[in-house]
């Protein structure tokens, strides 16, 4: 009987240190609520902090008692009359009064922070709306005319301040590593608003369940200097990077059946190119989506962005997608800077010409449920889009700076 | 009293009925009834169990692929609906009806038939549920089913089409039981039985029968509304029309909140029975016990927004939510208090009842502590929809009433089959389960805190939460490894257990005064009661040397040797499930008009039939 | 459902330990779970009050901006009145009822018993009556948020006079076929007690929807 007892005693010891170390290692884990890179993220994780520190308090009293009256009061030579006691009404009061006084320390500083957090965002802040779809965000700056998808920048220093709406279904925008979360709730505008603290990526999710693709939901957060960040409003209210202007002096005829020839293009300037976004190079692992490629989708072809271009124009792709000056379809993500964003479909797959080629090909298989239906023509048949199409298109909206 | 001489028309009647299948589909005893409930729950938290390990193996690893998102949004939704509504809620009902009416010296419940009735309905609930898999379209928006997602408009298939028509279905079973066990509690307690002499069970299950006939009203309108946009087209959820997806929220957590007291309460009145008797002493405080069973449920319906901290009701809300949900913290904690005032100063002896029974109070202190971080609001904004949550909650209900539900069975065993269980397989199913369910659960909380959130499919590498992932994968099959232990456990034991006598573990109440099993009428002679442990007289005693106690096996004499009249057996109350299977099925069949009306007609048809005709045969 | 079943009346009584009939305390539990339920529709109606996009409204009048079609306050106050009074009539038909059984008077206890349900089939006429005239008037289930609240409170509202009406039958066809004694009170006491709680929620409706803009 006493092995037994050891047993549960050392099995309760053991938790305590491991209790401790997981505690300071999750604060560098890369979603960590701990992070806190904002003033709303501070306020919070200091009562969170609280919470768990008084919780552990009381966890490791009850436990102890539990343990050592296990110990102490199992039947054995030394202990065989039990005591008949009925009840105690000081021990009753003692541990009614005394959990309550624990509960005031509580109460007291959640319901300061909960004022402090939800009052009205300060004069001046930075409103940024945002709608929520199934299955990706799409977000606005009044303030700039500007619109875009699934990636959002911010200042360092300046409040933020987020209108948050849906489009359709309940959805939940949290950034784990700056602040709380927000629901969106139909017919209803909610707001979230911080000061972000430091320059950072960070990982949005979407944290209230709304079908199929909601895993699936994610976002991008940017903060950087106030200096970057005009480099960006400034890049994103220009039109598309891609020159319209073709030089069709030089173009080419094909041959009969094989693709025409690109037509071409003049290159983009360095000041077009300068889009104030996160370097790729300079993203942080965890930022980087790894989602596998479901198999046949990939392809290794030679594209050209000119081709694309012209493709892109007549191509289904305008129904639902808006490029400033080509397209003005509102279904979809806003397309007209997507090749400078770091990731595609709200998230899930790194910014990349493999990846926009199997996205474009079969996205339903790419992200399930997906809105967006498939236009290769392995899915489609003969009316889809040729591989060689695709890539082409692919290849355009990566140039979309 | 002189043997009463039934009619042969009777006779007949009754002998049809004394053995075999038809005993069953036609009994009103309620301790057959509560062994129904027992092993149609029992089946349910298999399918429960496979349901979870399946999530649990899509989770092993980032980007999972073992099934679709579709899927897993069916099994997670499943699973929750399940263990919710089919295992601990009938658990806890297997116990109300094998348990109350021996607990307070009576025959038995107030309505014999009525109580066949709720088994047969809960029974048709489960089973037409889960048809939903044979179609692969099981619910799949979460077993809260928030709308406008479960509207028709985002969710066109049959999946909410089941879910609805099952909770509604089930809502009957849980009602009809509901004002069965109050009427019986209140009316049939035995002479000298005042209410702060009866037995803590049963006052945790008075209390929790309240909370179900108040809290379930309140969901029915919620899907009764889901039901009438999704059928008849009204605009309780329609988003165009203006609706508020908030009402749904609202309305559902007003029955979900006194929901998980319901899913508590009974487990902690079996654990409040468990211990004394193996401590040899009181339950320390039973009046306190008593008086914070029903704070607990009167302020259980004053917390339901803490739910909802997250969809911006505006700071004066979200305080009074947080504060009244730290209040109903303190008479939580005093319960876990007084349990350990139970073991303070006693003799323990750790039978596997007991063992689950100190388990409850280890583990559901874990669930109460991240339950008391969720009640701050701007804290619980990180914490929300995110594994910690799901922490949580599985600590407060499997560390919580599983617990409390396998005490319940290793102890009462005995009583129900007349044998004893296995203790060594109860060991071996106690570690295999505690280890398992911390292993599962405890890692949740690191996964919460780094940011995972809840009811996903897959997870992306690179996040720091494979590792704590695979942790939980590992122990749900412990958990599924020690469950058939004690499937098999319980059924070896039936054949070869030990017999057990009236009384195997030295208990306080009156159910250890009778055979194991009982005879059909319970009490030869309904006993009178004079305190609170009748079989104590004031001093427990040391108990048993081994268990069983030792005994004199005596042949029980019959209900007419006795004099004693039993309910006449019948069939109406499964017929008229059958009835309400037939109409749900018509409505849930493209509105099939024909099945829906003959459904109807041999509902009511049945019921006039059985409400017209008296429950017990006549005297001559 | 009663442990004293209506076929005959019973022999003995059962001992209880609070010297009431069991039904009895079922009926009110029953009644307590009910007052839940409405309570959840009669909120609902009142949360959304005021806040359907399109009409017709129950105290306003609408103007359809796409037809131009003014619509009138559908509500009509005076008819409900008097069918509210219908039923109020019906709760005291209902007392003598009861008190009819109580002293074995079954001339009497047949009279009141079918008046109670002639009132109550009154109301559901009326009901029926004003159903059909809002749905000619362009008021449908699935009109707006008033229409789905509505016809959804007092249908059910309707539902459950229903079911007393034919509760009530049944007991008048059991008092013509073989006598409802004072055996018998305890069954149309708990009628009555199902009967006068239908009324109050009926008064509780019709003054938060019809009275009250």
């Amino acid at each position: 009987m006493t092995g037994h007892h050891r047993a549960r005693w050392s099995r309760f010891v053991a938790l305590a240190p491991w209790l401790a170390v997981a505690l300071a290692a999750c604060s560098g884990e890369p979603n960590s609520i701990f992070g806190a890179h904002s003033q709303f993220g501070h306020d919070v994780d200091l009562l969170t902090r609280r919470l768990l520190y008084l919780g552990i308090a009381v966890f490791v009293l009850v436990e102890t008692l539990l343990v050592f009256a296990i110990f102490k009061f199992r039947k054995h030579e030394g202990n065989t009359a039990a005591r008949q006691t009925h009840g105690n009404t000081t021990l009753e009061i003692t541990w009614t009064f005394i959990p309550a006084v624990i509960l005031a320390f509580i109460a007291i500083p959640s319901v300061q922070t909960i004022f402090r957090t939800q009052g009205e965002a300060p004069a001046g802040a930075l409103t940024i709306q945002v709608i929520g779809h199934q299955w990706w965000w799409e977000f606005r700056y009044p303030e700039y005319n500007i619109t875009t998808a699934n990636e959002v920048y911010v200042p360092v220093g300046r409040a933020v301040n987020f209108e948050l709406r849906t489009n359709d279904v309940l959805h939940s925008f949290w950034i784990p590593q700056v602040s709380g979360k927000r629901d969106l709730i139909s017919n209803h505008t909610n707001h979230l608003w911080f000061t972000p603290d430091s320059v950072g990526a960070y990982n949005g999710f979407c944290a209230e369940f709304c079908g199929a693709s909601h895993a699936n939901m994610r976002f991008k957060v940017f903060a950087v200097s106030a200096g970057q960040f005009a480099e960006y409003v400034a890049h994103q209210q220009t039109g598309p990077v891609f020159p319209l202007a073709l030089d069709t002096t030089k173009a080419a005829k094909g041959a009969k059946g094989a693709p025409a020839a690109a037509p071409a293009t003049v290159p983009p300037t360095p000041a077009q190119l300068a889009t104030g976004t996160w370097p790729l190079d300079q993203l942080p692992r965890w930022v980087v989506p790894a989602t596998p490629i479901p198999d046949g989708l990939a392809d290794t072809m030679p594209a050209d962005a000119a081709r694309g271009a012209a493709i892109f124009k007549t191509a289904p792709c305008i129904a639902c997608h808006t490029v400033q000056g080509v397209s003005a379809g509102i279904i979809g993500p806003n397309l007209t800077h997507v090749g400078s964003r770091t990731t595609i479909a709200s998230g899930l797959y790194p910014n990349d010409h493999a990846h926009l080629v199997a996205w474009i090909k079969n996205a339903p298989e790419m992200k399930p449920g997906s809105a967006m239906m498939a236009l290769g023509q392995s899915a489609m048949g003969a009316g889809g889009l040729t591989d060689q199409q695709i890539a082409d298109i692919a290849a355009y909206l990566s140039a979309l700076k | 009293m002189a043997s009463i001489v039934q009619p042969p028309s009777v006779v007949r009647h009754q002998a049809r009925y004394e053995k075999g299948l038809l005993s069953w589909l036609a009994t009103t005893d309620h301790k057959r009834i509560g062994q129904l409930y027992l092993y149609t729950s029992l089946v349910w938290f298999l399918v429960g169990g496979l349901e979870a390990l399946f999530i649990r193996s899509q989770l092993w690893s980032p980007n999972g692929r073992l099934v679709t998102a579709e899927t897993y949004n069916q099994l997670f939704t499943m699973h929750g609906t399940t263990m919710v509504f089919l295992v601990i809620m009938p658990f806890s009902a297997a116990f109300f009806n094998f348990l109350i009416p021996l607990q307070i010296g009576a025959r038995d419940v107030a309505f014999p038939r009525l109580n066949a009735f709720s088994y047969w309905v809960f029974l048709l609930g489960g089973v037409f549920m889960n048809v939903s898999w044979l179609l692969h379209a099981a619910p799949d928006a979460g077993w809260f089913g928030y709308a406008p997602l479960t509207t028709k408009a985002y969710s066109p298939g049959l999946n909410i089409d089941f879910w609805v028509l099952g909770l509604q279905i089930l809502g009957v079973s849980s009602l009809a039981a509901a004002f069965n066990f109050i009427t019986t509690i209140i009316n049939l307690r035995a002479p000298g039985m005042s209410f702060m002499r009866m037995p803590i069970f049963t006052w945790m299950s008075f209390v929790t029968q309240f909370l179900l006939a108040l809290s379930f009203p309140i969901i029915t309108v919620a899907v009764t509304f889901l039901m009438f946009d999704r059928f008849y087209g009204t605009n309780f959820y329609t988003i165009a029309a203006g609706a508020d997806p908030l009402l749904w929220q609202h309305l559902f957590w007003l029955f979900g909140h006194p929901e998980v007291y319901i899913l508590i309460l009974p487990a902690f009145g079996l654990v409040s029975e468990v211990l004394p008797v193996f401590s040899r002493k009181p339950l320390f405080g039973y009046n306190v016990m008593v008086y914070s069973g029903m704070l607990i449920a009167f302020l259980g319906f004053g917390v339901w927004a803490h739910h909802m901290f997250a969809v911006g009701m505006g700071p004066v809300a979200d305080s009074a939510f947080s504060v009244m949900t730290m209040l109903i913290a303190i008479p939580t904690g005093v319960k876990i208090f007084n349990w350990l005032g139970t073991l303070w100063g006693g003799t323990l002896r750790f039978t596997t009842a007991m063992k689950f029974g100190i388990a409850l109070i280890a583990l559901f202190t874990i669930g109460g502590i991240s339950g008391v971080m969720h009640a701050s609001p701007p804290s619980d904004l990180q914490q929300t929809d995110s594994y910690f949550i799901v922490a949580h909650f599985h600590y407060v209900l499997f560390g919580g009433s599983m617990m409390g539900l396998f005490a319940g069975m290793y102890f009462y065993y005995p009583k129900i089959t007349g044998r004893m269980m296995s203790e060594t397989l109860g060991t071996v199913h106690f570690w295999l389960t505690f280890i398992g369910m911390n292993l599962t659960f405890f890692p949740m909380h690191f996964l919460g805190l780094t940011g995972m959130p809840r009811r996903t499919w897959t997870y992306d590498a690179n996040q720091g939460w494979e590792f704590n992932n695979r942790l939980a994968t590992v122990g749900a099959f412990m958990i599924g490894a020690a469950t058939l232990l004690f499937v098999y456990n319980w059924f070896k034991s039936m054949r070869s257990g030990a017999p057990a006598g009236n009384d195997p573990w030295g208990g306080a109440t009156l159910e250890w005064s009778i055979p194991s099993p009982p005879p059909d009428y319970n009490f030869a002679e309904i006993p009178t009661v004079t305190s609170r442990t009748p079989l104590w007289h004031g001093d427990p005693g040391p108990g048993p040397a081994t268990y069983p106690a030792p005994f004199t096996p005596v042949q029980p004499r019959t209900a007419a040797q006795l004099g004693i009249t039993m309910p006449t057996p019948t069939v109406k109350p499964l017929i008229a499930a059958m009835g309400l299977g037939v109409a749900f099925t018509g409505v849930i069949s493209h509105k099939n008009l024909f099945l829906i009306l003959a459904g109807a007609a041999i509902f009511v048809g049945t019921l006039y039939n059985w409400l017209l005709t008296p429950l017990e045969p006549e005297h001559h | 459902m009663a442990t004293a079943a209506l076929a005959h009346a019973p022999a003995h009584k059962h001992h209880t330990s609070t010297g009431l009939d069991s039904t009895k305390i079922a009926i009110w539990a029953f009644i307590g779970s009910e007052c839940f339920f409405f309570a959840s529709l009669i909120s609902t109606y009142l949360i959304y009050k005021g806040r359907s996009l399109v009409g017709p409204f129950p105290h306003e009048a609408w103007t359809n901006p796409a037809t131009g079609e003014v619509m009138k306050p559908i509500l009509n106050i005076p008819v409900t009145s008097f069918s509210a009074f219908v039923l109020l009539m019906s709760s005291l038909t209902m007392v003598l009822a009861h008190s009819a059984v109580l002293r074995g008077d079954r001339k009497f206890s047949k009279i009141w018993l079918l008046s109670t349900a002639a009132l109550g089939a009154t109301f559901l006429g009326m009901q029926a009556f004003e159903f059909t005239s809002f749905v000619h008037e362009g008021l449908t289930i699935s009109t707006n948020l008033f229409g789905s609240t509505f016809f959804v409170l007092t249908g059910f509202h309707g539902a459950h006079v229903a079911a007393g009406v034919l509760w009530l039958v049944t007991l008048f066809f059991i008092d013509n076929k073989r006598g409802l004694g004072p055996r018998d009170a305890i069954n149309v006491d708990v009628c009555a007690l199902y009967w006068h709680f239908v009324d109050v929620v009926w008064i509780a409706i019709f003054a938060l929807v019809y009275l009250i803009k």
